[in-house]
């Protein structure tokens, strides 16, 4: 036999076979389901942001480690991952420049500007995207299909309407390219059977985001409610791929229980209280960077210094569970569940009352606009067919317009005087603007009002002003038609100056609510 | 009792190379070393001088102090030297070096049975002592030092360690299979010792034919049972046995005794039922020669002080045109790596693996940075945070590591390196970082004394 060296090192001297782009691997093959489905509904234009966000991460990468010398990491498979991710969170209308954009800026500076792989301090498919949500907010949130302007679907819930749980469950529905919640849990929960992505985050993220919003969303624990929030606005996409991301989420169990609860509990705060889009992505940065606080203070101890372990080595019985959980977490917990049984309670003990006051409310600004009318009178069949529009945009031509509710006019001895339809049109130019139109049986307009308005004080806010308002009043016409002024004709409207967006908003909703009229109301084909 | 310990992981098990091959005799032609320290404790001292004649059995040299072993000469010959060799750490250590004569010859007083129904327990004690005994698991904590704890009525389970959860090795396999109603014996003469025990033998179950071996052999004894344990490293570590059978965890600075166990290999055990029936002292024990570089793998009964050059030659040598790249004594997780094979084989070595690859160097190149994936605390016996010491170290913040981590709770098992994706050295700086804890802890004691 030959002396040959033999190598001296330190034990263990076995490995195991996975390895860091094995991982990295399994998760970009976990996206794939949730990539074909969103190519496939969306078409062509997505599949080239996915192209183009994964060429641009992995090739930013690639030119930094040749750049600088450094050793080869472009192949390790994360910023793969990451050019998915990012994609995948993408509207498929956004322009072609905005994945390339937001891949370098993800890779770049999110990424190896932090020292790489394992160093950055939040997630980089989210910076990325957040980024560019910042950065050129008016396209990213541009969600177009077959050329025409949509809602997501949670932004048609925060306003109140229905969503589609069915579409958006199997990403037809709308919203980004990685929309389909069915592919998105397909992948997720393999990379949890196989252990690659920890239970304790997801799980932790779903609970605490349903559990928050049941609490608090002011709809109790309805399931319908609460599963259009979970299967929208990124929540599975979240919890599974971007929460668990391994260098921004903490390593011990509990660590990661709190930093998935955090999660949860700061997108359901976001989405009830803030901007309904893109609560989750914010949550989940903030949550990162909580991240090396929760490393450094939540650090459980080894078994044989926990509390168990000490009883057992003195030869004590078992501590029972109950005994073993601090008193102030049962204490915290049985307070939220009361309080969260008596909200609900609260919710559906009242949920008649008010809306009985509601419309009772309704009904005093309906007078102002139906002046003839003494009673206004609600149709179940009405209702109903505004709730089949499922939330959707009101027809072509009116921008953002939504039907919200349309209800009938009656005179003292019950005979029909005219109706009003309620409008929300969301292209104000502060925000979402809801009116009033009464349309007597002669088909002229008997006046509007603002329900929900908050335009620009001294500008827009002049739509509420009777001289703006009363040129709708009286007139008997298909549409109205906005000038800048100089309005002559029976059907034309002086728009307000310097506030076009509020003007042009007003006139489509006002259009709209005519249009229900003529199409909906008047031919009666709403009665069974 | 629970099924199995908390973490772990399953290293591929390579036992099918050797797991078929019959337990073989190997008596060593060539001289025989024996180190003065190859157990736990002091270094024993030499009873005979050079040109002194020995025989089989005959002590050469005695146990210095309460924690040590006397040393048993395993052939007959003359002294040749006592000297520093080089031994399997690497360090060059004081050895008695035989001149082997070939014949084997006994020492007197050995090899006749013995009737054991009236013995007392300090006859036990003395004997297990006399014969030199050591724990074979590969610690070689002295073993009449275990066996007499404090208070032996608090003593509620003696643990046969049977589990052999390293890869390639099979030797105890094989043995349990042999040996079995003699390995059994060997737990009733320990439990004498223990009024209040009950005997558990824990086997893996990747050992079938051993667990219905030593089942037979308990037939119709009350108080032993075999425990079948689900295959999963380190489930033969002294702690995860004791977890499972006492489902107690306890800290390093405490002894198994402490909370009511004492564990031994299955070949201690062999050990104490030959040294007690048959008053023969401990010289040889079995090992596994195994890995993809040897010609015949093979499972030996040795005797110590043995090179492991001759016991590689024994299982036909090197596969043809293969190169030995690595030759590890003991298992792959927790087995040290050797310099040369012209080093003697200790009382506890139970393998000798020689293998034509060395992961380490393929993980080496394999290495990038940690991902906090945390799939090291997952399978951490001790339930620790390895991916967290392994920061603390890096940023030379050792008062979290000791304190807030409990980083020198860990037991070297190797798990965490092992399942490491990136391929960092975990268990490896944990090594380092513990010997230079204790190494300035030691500096510090010395200073305070002046």
């Amino acid at each position: 036999m030959s002396n040959a060296v033999l190598n001296i090192s330190s034990g263990p001297h076995a490995r195991d076979r996975w390895t860091t782009r094995f991982i990295m691997l399994m998760v970009a093959a976990a996206l794939l389901p949730a990539t074909i489905v969103g190519i496939a509904v969306n078409g062509v234009h997505a599949g080239l942001i996915v192209l183009l966000s994964v060429v641009s991460a992995v090739g930013t990468e690639f030119v930094f480690d040749t750049l600088c010398h450094k050793p080869k990491t472009y192949l390790d498979g994360s910023a793969l991952v990451t050019g998915l991710l990012l994609a995948l969170s993408l509207s498929p209308s956004t322009p072609l420049y905005a994945p390339v954009i937001g891949a370098i800026f993800a890779i770049l500076i999110a990424k190896l500007c932090f020292g790489g792989l394992g160093k950055n301090f939040i997630n980089p498919a989210l910076a990325g995207r957040c980024f560019l949500l910042i950065s050129f907010g008016k396209d990213m949130t541009n969600f177009e299909i077959d050329g025409v302007s949509t809602a997501t679907p949670i932004a048609v819930l925060a306003e109140g309407h229905a969503v589609d749980i069915t579409k958006m469950f199997l990403g037809t529905g709308g919203g980004v390219i990685g929309a389909s919640i069915l592919a998105l849990l397909v992948g997720g929960l393999v990379l949890w059977a196989m252990d690659i992505i920890h239970g304790q985050i997801w799980i932790s993220v779903i609970v605490g985001f349903t559990v928050f919003m049941g609490l608090f969303g002011g709809q109790g624990f309805d399931p319908y409610f609460l599963l259009a929030h979970l299967c929208g606005g990124g929540v599975v996409m979240g919890a599974f791929f971007m929460a668990t991301d391994y260098t921004t989420s903490p390593v011990s169990r509990l660590g990661q229980t709190v930093y998935g609860v955090m999660i949860g509990v700061l997108g359901a705060l976001f989405r009830i209280y803030g901007s309904a889009a893109d609560s989750f992505s914010y949550s989940i940065i903030i949550a990162n960077l909580f991240t090396p606080l929760i490393e450094t203070y939540i650090v459980p101890k080894p078994f044989a210094y926990r509390k168990a372990a000490i009883a057992a080595q003195n030869g004590e019985e078992k501590v029972p569970l109950l005994k073993r959980i601090p008193k102030p977490v049962i204490t915290l917990a049985v307070i939220t569940l009361l309080a969260g049984v008596a909200l609900s309670g609260v919710y559906s003990a009242t949920k008649d009352i008010i809306a009985k006051q509601k419309r009772a409310e309704a009904a005093a600004s309906y007078k102002a606009v139906l002046p003839q009318a003494e009673e206004f009178v609600y149709s179940d069949a009405l209702d109903e067919l505004i709730a089949d529009m499922g939330g959707e945009i009101y027809s072509n031509g009116y921008g953002k317009s939504y039907i919200r509710e349309a209800v009938i006019g009656t005179n003292a001895s019950g005979e029909i005087v005219g109706y009003v339809v309620s409008v929300t049109n969301g292209d104000g130019y502060k925000g979402d603007i809801t009116l009033s139109v009464g349309i007597s049986l002669d088909d002229s307009v008997s006046g509007i009002s603002f329900t929900e308005i908050s335009e620009t004080p001294g500008l827009g806010m002049k739509a509420t002003e009777p001289e703006f308002m009363n040129q709708f009043s009286g007139k008997n016409v298909e549409s109205f038609v906005l000038l800048k002024s100089g309005a002559a004709a029976e059907n034309e409207i002086d728009g307000l100056s310097g506030a076009t967006f509020t003007s042009r908003a007003v006139v489509n909703g006002v259009n709209a609510g005519l249009s229900f009229y003529h199409n909906v109301l008047k031919g009666g084909t709403w009665i069974e | 009792m629970k099924t199995t310990f908390r973490g772990g992981a399953h290293p591929k098990e390579r036992k099918d190379l050797s797991e078929n091959a019959a337990l073989l005799v190997f008596d060593a032609k060539g001289e025989m070393v024996f180190p003065l320290g190859q157990h736990i404790g002091k270094p024993a001292k030499p009873v005979v001088k050079r040109g002194d004649p020995v025989l089989v059995g005959q002590r050469i040299a005695e146990a210095d102090g309460f924690v040590s072993a006397h040393i048993i000469s395993s052939c007959s010959g003359k002294v040749k030297a006592i000297e520093k060799r080089r031994t399997i750490s690497g360090a060059m250590l004081e050895c008695v070096v035989i001149e082997n004569d070939g014949l084997y010859t006994m020492a007197e007083g050995i090899g006749e049975k013995h009737d054991i129904s009236g013995i007392t327990k300090e006859e036990i004690l003395s004997l297990v002592k006399e014969a030199g005994i050591v724990g074979l698991g590969g610690a070689g904590f002295p073993t009449a030092v275990k066996l007499a704890p404090r208070e032996p009525d608090k003593i509620k389970y003696v643990i046969a360690n049977g589990v052999e959860c390293e890869p390639y090795l099979t030797c105890n396999d094989q043995l349990m299979q042999l040996k079995a109603a003699e390995i059994v014996e060997g737990l009733e003469i320990t439990l004498k010792l223990f009024p209040n025990a009950v005997g558990v033998i824990g086997i893996e179950r990747n050992k079938p034919k051993a667990i219905e071996a030593m089942r037979k052999a308990c037939q119709g004894k009350e108080k032993i049972s075999v425990l079948d344990l689900p295959t999963k490293y380190p489930q033969g570590g002294e702690r995860s046995l004791i977890q499972v059978v006492a489902g107690v965890d306890f800290p390093t600075s405490k002894l198994p005794a402490d909370v009511g166990c004492i564990v031994d290999n299955v070949g201690t055990l062999y050990a104490i039922y030959r040294a007690v029936v048959y008053h023969e002292p401990l010289f040889s024990h079995v090992m596994t020669v195994s890995g993809d570089a040897v010609k015949n793998p093979a499972n030996l009964i040795v005797r110590d002080g043995t090179s492991f050059r001759e016991i590689m030659e024994e299982c036909g040598g090197l596969k043809e045109g293969v190169t030995l790249k690595k030759a590890l004594v003991g298992g792959p997780m927790m087995g040290l790596t050797l310099s040369s094979l012209d080093i003697p084989i200790h009382k506890t070595t139970n393998g000798l693996l020689l293998l034509s690859q060395d992961e380490n160097e393929i993980a080496e190149a394999q290495m990038t940075a940690c991902l906090h994936c945390g799939r090291c605390t997952t399978v951490c016996p001790q339930g620790l945070m390895p991916q967290m010491m392994a920061e603390a170290a890096e940023r030379g913040n050792l008062e979290r590591y000791e304190k807030k981590l409990y980083g020198l709770e860990c037991i070297a098992c190797g798990t965490c390196t092992y399942i490491c994706p990136a391929k960092r050295p975990l268990t490896q700086v944990f090594k380092q970082v513990k010997s230079e804890i204790l190494a300035a802890r030691r500096a510090a004691a010395a200073g305070g004394k002046k």
